[in-house]
């Protein structure tokens, strides 16, 4: 995808990373428009991780370019970054507010400006009463919130997040979720990367698949969905075979797994309701017509297919 | 630059309100005060003890008396020299042997010089009472009174069982239960147990040897039996001893028709040593207590050196191993360079590390001012003379290099490892350098100029130990140049490699590199 983004804040191109003979990313290149939500998806051990590190310059990328907020290196802007990593870690011994407070203040801002944000933003999201406590004291989920809200707290342009949901119990995950589409709205592009769709689903308008270190995909999630043919699900003991022939109707595949259901992949434009006329005009009487949108899921099995598997039984 | 800042206060404040950091730092002191106060009370608190002597040659009994009153006599003396150091109006460490301005300076010099000879001018002077005379108008005015110790060794009844007159090993045999333990001897109606028996046998004279005659061997124990079960306390049989050979010395004089007086008053002769000082100014060449303590004092910093930087190395490292492990590091890099990181931290601890030894000094001087005696009125001048000496630049600057070689050495140890147990095997061969200088410390203060020490002070893990030792003895110039040079220039190399590592380092799982891979960080560009 070389077509240039207007207001790109980040912009990778043909970027590699090697470990001795292992290539950890393959010549990744995307490009990320200002303002958007924008998942990494991807297998374990995709080189997710790798690539936010490389954006962040925390490790050099082996070859390629990097344009982050318009510049060459994210330590030029990294006041203007917000990162949460994978493996989370705090400091223990440190009160809840004053960490926050620590870690805004390596971003640059100054001590009391940095305290009343840790504070707004405590109680905010939930976490006022745990405020004075001091960090071990908190569980992992609490934990968790904690270091997202350091990693944001000096409301940075970009909004980098490795895996942010994990760990979370569905509750703090949809107060995560509201914090990501917080930040959207006021402006802030935010990249997380992700194993679980149904966040991506949820939240991104934009997406990049990876996997093996290789792109797989990028682009909005519409885009995704429509790298698998719209399909509708029959299940009739008539005939299909007048549906074949009818416009717009790519094939009719018969499911092996089960007798009398059929899955006809359709082309994008067709109206499923004219299907479901056409059958009534035939006389193939019905017993399920379905027509779903695929999934994020189903996009990324269907284009990640067996390396997905490959990944999980490492 | 106000990163760096940032990150040293939170490092400092973090370690500063541990408590494990106190206690560090307090355990110290507290360890000194309380071995302090137990040795001067187990010194004063040496219990009564009893001996029995039989002397069946009948002519020793007397001697053995005035070895055991002599050193009665000899503990009042000490006990008087150190309560005239606490009483008397004023005291000059800066006296010299030369120029003592009073009696009492010269009855205490002489203490110091001979005792032996002091304890005889002691006795014949008249003892306690005529020492009480001539220090009183030197005496504070608020002074207490003297209290003499008490008789240490107290003759004790001979058991009845016990015949004088039978053989020494039957008597031996006889008082074997009551020297054992096992049987209690009776002292004034009261049990106590017996210290010492001293047999001195009836033919004990033909055990005395002299030059060129071969002694008798008889097969058992020769001359005087000493028997205690005690084999430290040497002071009652040396003083026996010693009493005993002045008393057949002086029979053989007389035999040989010597006068006894004569060879007493030759015996005590002596001429002064005036130890000078080729380096001071003319006029004031004489060494004073002062100026040993200079030339000892470095003893001092070396070690304080070494527990200060133990110290701080190691909350480096664990601290280190805490930010790797927990994973904080990869968003402190995410916020500042590795760089900045590592000189955040370098400087926290090193303010750390400042924080102990003001600590250390500061207790220290409130244990001289709070607790005021004898000895610790000599620390205070102790620490007078070594804090108005040229030592203290030589200290803060070694202190900081050494510092800034160990800790960049350590901090890329510990960016290296996942755990302190992996990197307590990496940290073992530091340690055991450090211990090199350390432990030649006191022979390095004898002889500073030494060609092996020279030679080895030019080792830069060496440099701040051995030269900071050898700082009182004005080493070389060559020394002192090029070996600061040289360690400056590792100093540089360490920290920029130790960068190096800690890059490559802190992001590092698993097991630590192998040394190829040391190698090939050290030549990546970045």
């Amino acid at each position: 995808m070389d077509r240039p983004v207007p207001n790109s804040v980040l912009r990778l191109k043909n970027v590699v990373k090697t470990y001795g003979d292992f290539t950890a990313v393959d010549g990744v290149s995307l490009d990320i428009p200002k303002g958007s939500i924008y998942g990494f998806l991807g297998p374990n051990g995709a080189g997710k991780t790798t690539t936010i590190r490389m954006i962040l310059e925390i490790i050099k990328p082996s070859s390629g370019e990097i344009s982050i907020l318009g510049h060459p290196s994210a330590l030029d802007v990294r006041n203007r970054i917000g990162y949460l990593p994978e493996e989370k870690g705090l400091y223990k011994k440190m009160k809840v507010w004053a960490l926050i407070q620590y870690f805004a203040m390596l971003k640059g801002m100054n001590k009391q400006d940095a305290k009343t944000q840790a504070w707004t933003l405590l109680e905010r999201y939930g976490l006022k009463d745990f405020a004075e406590s001091k960090v071990e004291s908190l569980s992992k989920g609490m934990g968790q919130k904690v270091q997202v809200l350091s990693a944001v707290a000096h409301d940075p342009e970009l909004v980098i997040l490795d895996e942010p949901f994990s760990g979370l119990d569905p509750v703090n995950q949809l107060v995560l979720e509201e914090l990501i589409q917080d930040m959207s709205a006021n402006g802030q592009t935010v990249i997380f990367s992700t194993h679980v769709m149904q966040h991506a689903e949820r939240l991104c308008d934009h997406i990049l698949l990876i996997a093996k270190g290789k792109k797989i995909f990028d682009g909005t999630i519409d885009s995704a969905r429509a790298t698998i043919p719209r399909r509708v699900f029959v299940e009739t003991s008539d005939n299909v075979e007048p549906l074949k022939t009818l416009a717009g109707i790519q094939e009719v595949i018969e499911d092996e797994t089960q007798a009398n259901h059929w899955q006809l992949r359709i082309d994008e434009q067709v109206n499923p309701q004219d299907i479901l006329r056409t059958c009534f005009e035939k006389g193939i009487s019905l017993s399920r017509f379905e027509f779903t949108e695929p999934s994020l899921h189903d996009v990324f099995v269907h284009l990640v297919g067996d390396d997905a598997r490959e990944h999980e039984f490492r | 630059m106000n990163m760096i800042r940032l990150i040293a206060w939170r490092e400092y404040m973090e370690n500063v309100k541990t408590k494990g950091f106190w206690v560090g730092i307090l355990i110290f002191p507290l360890i000194f005060t309380a071995m302090y106060f137990l040795q001067t009370t187990l010194s004063n608190a040496t219990p009564t003890r009893y001996y029995i002597l039989i002397d069946q040659s009948g002519k020793y009994e007397q001697a053995v008396e005035t070895a055991i009153e002599r050193d009665h006599q000899r503990r009042i003396l000490q006990s008087f020299v150190s309560y005239l150091l606490d009483n008397r109006k004023e005291s000059d460490l800066n006296l010299t042997v030369a120029n003592p301005n009073s009696g009492v300076d010269q009855f205490v010099d002489d203490v110091d010089a001979d005792e032996v000879a002091a304890l005889e001018e002691w006795l014949d002077s008249g003892g306690l009472d005529f020492a009480l005379t001539m220090a009183s108008p030197n005496l504070e005015e608020d002074a207490p009174p003297f209290v003499a110790p008490e008789y240490q060794f107290i003759a004790a009844e001979i058991p009845t069982n016990v015949d004088v007159n039978s053989s020494p090993e039957e008597i031996a045999a006889a008082l074997r239960p009551y020297l054992r333990g096992d049987s209690l001897i009776t002292v004034n109606g009261e049990s106590a147990d017996l210290f010492a028996l001293i047999l001195i046998p009836e033919n004990v004279d033909n055990d005395i040897t002299r030059p060129n005659t071969m002694p008798l061997n008889s097969g058992g124990p020769a001359g005087i039996q000493y028997w205690a079960r005690n084999l430290t306390d040497s002071r009652l049989p040396d003083a026996i001893s010693i009493s005993i050979n002045s008393e057949i010395r002086g029979r053989e004089y007389q035999q040989l028709g010597v006068d006894n007086q004569l060879v007493r008053n030759v015996q005590r002769t002596r001429l002064p040593l005036s130890q000078l000082d080729p380096t001071a100014e003319a006029g004031e060449e004489a060494v004073s207590m002062a100026d040993t303590f200079r030339q000892f004092a470095p003893i001092g910093f070396v070690y304080l050196m070494f527990v200060s930087l133990m110290q701080s190395v190691q909350y480096l490292l664990s601290n280190t191993i805490e930010e790797k492990s927990n994973r904080i590091i990869e968003v402190l890099l995410a916020s500042v360079t590795a760089g900045e990181l590592m000189m955040g931290k370098l400087v926290g601890i090193g303010m750390s590390g400042l924080t102990t030894i003001a600590v250390w000094l500061f207790s220290f001087y409130l244990f001289v001012v709070l607790y005021d005696s004898s000895q610790t009125e000599l620390i205070s001048q102790i620490l007078e003379v070594v804090l108005s000496s040229d030592l203290i630049p030589w200290f803060v600057f070694y202190y900081f290099a050494g510092y800034a070689l160990y800790s960049g050495i350590f901090l890329a140890i510990g960016s290296l490892c996942n755990t302190l147990k992996e990197a307590q095997a990496l940290m073992m061969p530091m340690i055991m350098i450090q211990i090199i200088p350390i432990a030649m410390m006191a022979f390095v203060v004898l002889d500073p100029n030494n060609t092996i020490v020279r030679a080895m002070s030019w080792f830069p893990l060496f440099t701040p130990y051995l030269m900071m030792n050898r700082a009182a003895a004005d080493p070389p110039m060559i020394d002192v140049v090029g070996t600061t040079i040289l360690l400056i220039l590792s100093i540089i190399f360490v920290l920029w490699f130790s960068g190096k590592v800690f890059r490559m380092g802190v992001l590092r799982t698993g097991q630590p590199p192998k040394m190829m891979e040391i190698f090939s960080m050290m030549r990546s560009k970045h």
